[in-house]
């Protein structure tokens, strides 16, 4: 296979004062070349200590960790990946073209002009002139995609791209990495933004407590998802009948809204609808979200924490509720 | 060599808008500008007075300038996440941190010339009768501050590769006041073959590990006219010599720990 990122069983370990602490356990990731690559888990699942592994800022406990066919934090790969940071602070006394220059002389690269050309081609044309204090979120997350296109990099880590951006520089950038993956390159991307990531991925992984919880392509995550039934003219007794654990049932004005999992057929019901006189509006199958998934992958743990301590408070247990009406 | 220059340059860019610097600069500068008022509180001769107190107080500026720069100088990096953009392309750790060392260099340097050019300004000001040799002889006191400010500036380096900016600032301020106050009694125990072994162990260590600061300071020579160098040339370059293999050291010793520090 055609891997610009693989890792075999890597582990990070960290000495607490309560003993060792694994925030990454036995990861075994595999990027394949020219896809974009979803990376997501929730806040302190391992995502960032990962991506630091991968780029050799930091170094795994134990395990394997190669990038671009050569070990994680190898100084040739780095002339062939590029990354941007969550959040990126540029040095604010300088200019946007004066930051691209220098992360290109850090190449060995001085061609003033490629500078120029990749800051137009993130739409910062106009403003490269400008000191970077000057520079909007948005602007300031353009130039990070300028200075991560300096080298003409195979592989892109992409740390929360999108993140705190508005709604109109945010399709910017989602369009922009589409175009990364047209020119062949390969994306990581580590974010919280689900409905970017089910946008654009070629495939995903989840992690969650430094282990991981699913990696494959997303049409086959996200298989298996639901049909909703809408129907006029409902009587009451009909949600009496039809109520089960896997199914959501809501009734107001004698308006049926029903979730079924498409593992049951929806026949029975549209038949009852019919005989107790209701008229049936739609019946559409729906594909399984990558939030749910996301939530089922990660809920677990709040409901093992629940039964382990014995102590749910109310905000665990309003919790628990939500997540198990997401995912029923 | 290119990667080191333009983590340097861009250091030096940073360094010198640095608000907390600049304010510190402009104390140093305003006390040089009040110096020659200050002759007429001592009993002393005015050029005496104006020498010790000038280079005194550029002396204590650049100290203090060398310690509040350098201290901060990697953390900033690792807390704005800067160094992991940059770390991230084709750059050694050990290139960054000299990158960084020769950085706050080169703004020590802008900001002592600064000084220094005050220095001289005030001097030919109040002691117009004094020729060009003088005012040279007076420029080279800050030269050999420089050096020691470099030193310095490693020292903080070093310790920056594994403690924290408020730990470092105490830290490198004791091994300056140490290397300032200090080095020639160590010196002295360590050369005295009538004290107890024990002490003169610890002297010499102490004497090695901790840089001798005190023998930069030139005024006397610049002060006392009588007071002459046997070869005024040789000395200085031993004095740079000294520094430089000091500041190899440090730097070389930051460099293993910044190789193997998760940041």
């Amino acid at each position: 296979m055609n891997l610009a990122i693989e890792t075999k069983k890597l582990t990070k370990t960290y000495k607490t004062s309560s003993g060792m602490q694994s925030v990454v356990k036995d990861l075994d990731l595999e990027v394949e070349k020219g896809e974009i690559f979803g990376f997501l888990g929730p806040n302190g699942a391992g995502k960032t200590t990962t991506i630091k592994i991968l780029l050799g800022i930091i170094d795994g406990t134990s395990g394997e960790a190669n990038v671009l066919g050569r070990p994680a934090g190898d100084i040739e790969s780095h002339k062939r990946l590029s990354y941007l940071p969550e959040k990126p602070y540029y040095y604010e006394h300088m200019t946007g073209l004066e930051i691209t220059q220098f992360y290109a002389s850090l190449f060995g690269i001085k061609d003033k002009d490629l500078c120029v050309n990749l800051l137009n081609r993130v739409n910062l044309g106009n403003d490269y002139n400008r000191p970077i204090s000057q520079y909007s979120k948005g602007m300031q997350q353009r130039v990070g995609l300028a200075q991560s296109l300096l080298n003409d990099p195979e592989l892109l880590f992409l740390d929360e791209p999108t993140g705190g951006l508005d709604p109109i520089a945010h399709i910017e950038i989602r369009d922009l990495i589409l175009k990364f993956r047209d020119e062949g390159r390969t994306v990581f991307i580590s974010s919280h933004e689900l409905s970017d990531v089910e946008r654009i991925c070629d495939r995903v992984a989840i992690i969650n407590k430094g282990e991981m919880v699913h990696q494959g392509r997303l049409d086959d995550l996200l298989s298996g998802g639901r049909i909703e039934v809408t129907a006029d003219g409902v009587a009451e007794n009909l949600v009496d009948k039809f109520k089960g654990d896997d199914m959501t049932l809501s009734l107001r004005a004698g308006r049926l809204i029903a979730d079924l999992p498409d593992t049951m057929s929806p026949n029975e019901m549209i038949d009852a609808i019919r005989t107790g006189g209701g008229s049936v509006v739609s019946v559409i199958p729906r594909r399984k979200r990558l939030e749910d998934l996301f939530l089922e992958s990660v809920s677990g743990d709040n409901l093992a924490k629940g039964r382990v301590t014995g102590k749910m408070t109310d905000d665990d247990k309003k919790a628990d509720v939500k997540e198990e009406e997401v995912s029923s | 060599m290119n990667v080191i220059l333009s983590i340097a340059k861009t250091t030096i860019g940073e360094a010198i808008r640095r608000r907390v610097l600049l304010i510190i600069l402009l104390i140093g500068v305003l006390f040089l500008v009040i110096a020659p008022g200050l002759s007429v509180l001592s009993a002393r001769s005015s050029y005496t007075v104006l020498v010790s107190f000038t280079l005194g107080v550029i002396q204590l500026t650049s100290a203090v300038i060398a310690i509040v720069l350098t201290v901060y100088l990697l953390p900033n990096e690792v807390e704005r996440r800067t160094i992991y953009t940059i770390l991230s392309k084709p750059v050694y750790r050990w290139q960054f941190l000299l990158g960084k060392y020769l950085g706050a260099v080169g703004a020590l340097g802008l900001m002592m010339a600064l000084m220094t050019g005050i220095l001289v300004l005030v001097f030919k000001i109040m002691q117009a009768e004094a020729g060009m040799d003088v005012v040279m002889t007076l420029a080279r006191a800050p030269m050999m501050y420089f050096v020691q400010m470099s030193l310095l500036a490693a020292v903080a380096m070093f310790f920056s590769t594994f403690a924290s900016p408020i730990v470092n600032f105490f830290l490198t301020g004791g091994v300056y006041l140490v290397g300032t106050l200090f080095s020639p009694v160590f010196q002295d125990i360590a050369g005295n073959n009538s004290v107890n072994a024990m002490v003169k162990t610890a002297a010499t260590v102490i004497h090695t590990l901790v840089p001798n600061f005190a023998q930069f300071n030139v005024q006397n020579t610049i002060i006392n006219s009588g007071s002459q160098l046997r070869s005024e040339q040789m000395y200085y370059l031993q004095l740079v010599a000294y520094a430089f293999a000091y500041v190899a050291v440090f730097l070389i010793g930051g460099m293993m720990i910044f190789d193997r520090k998760e940041v």
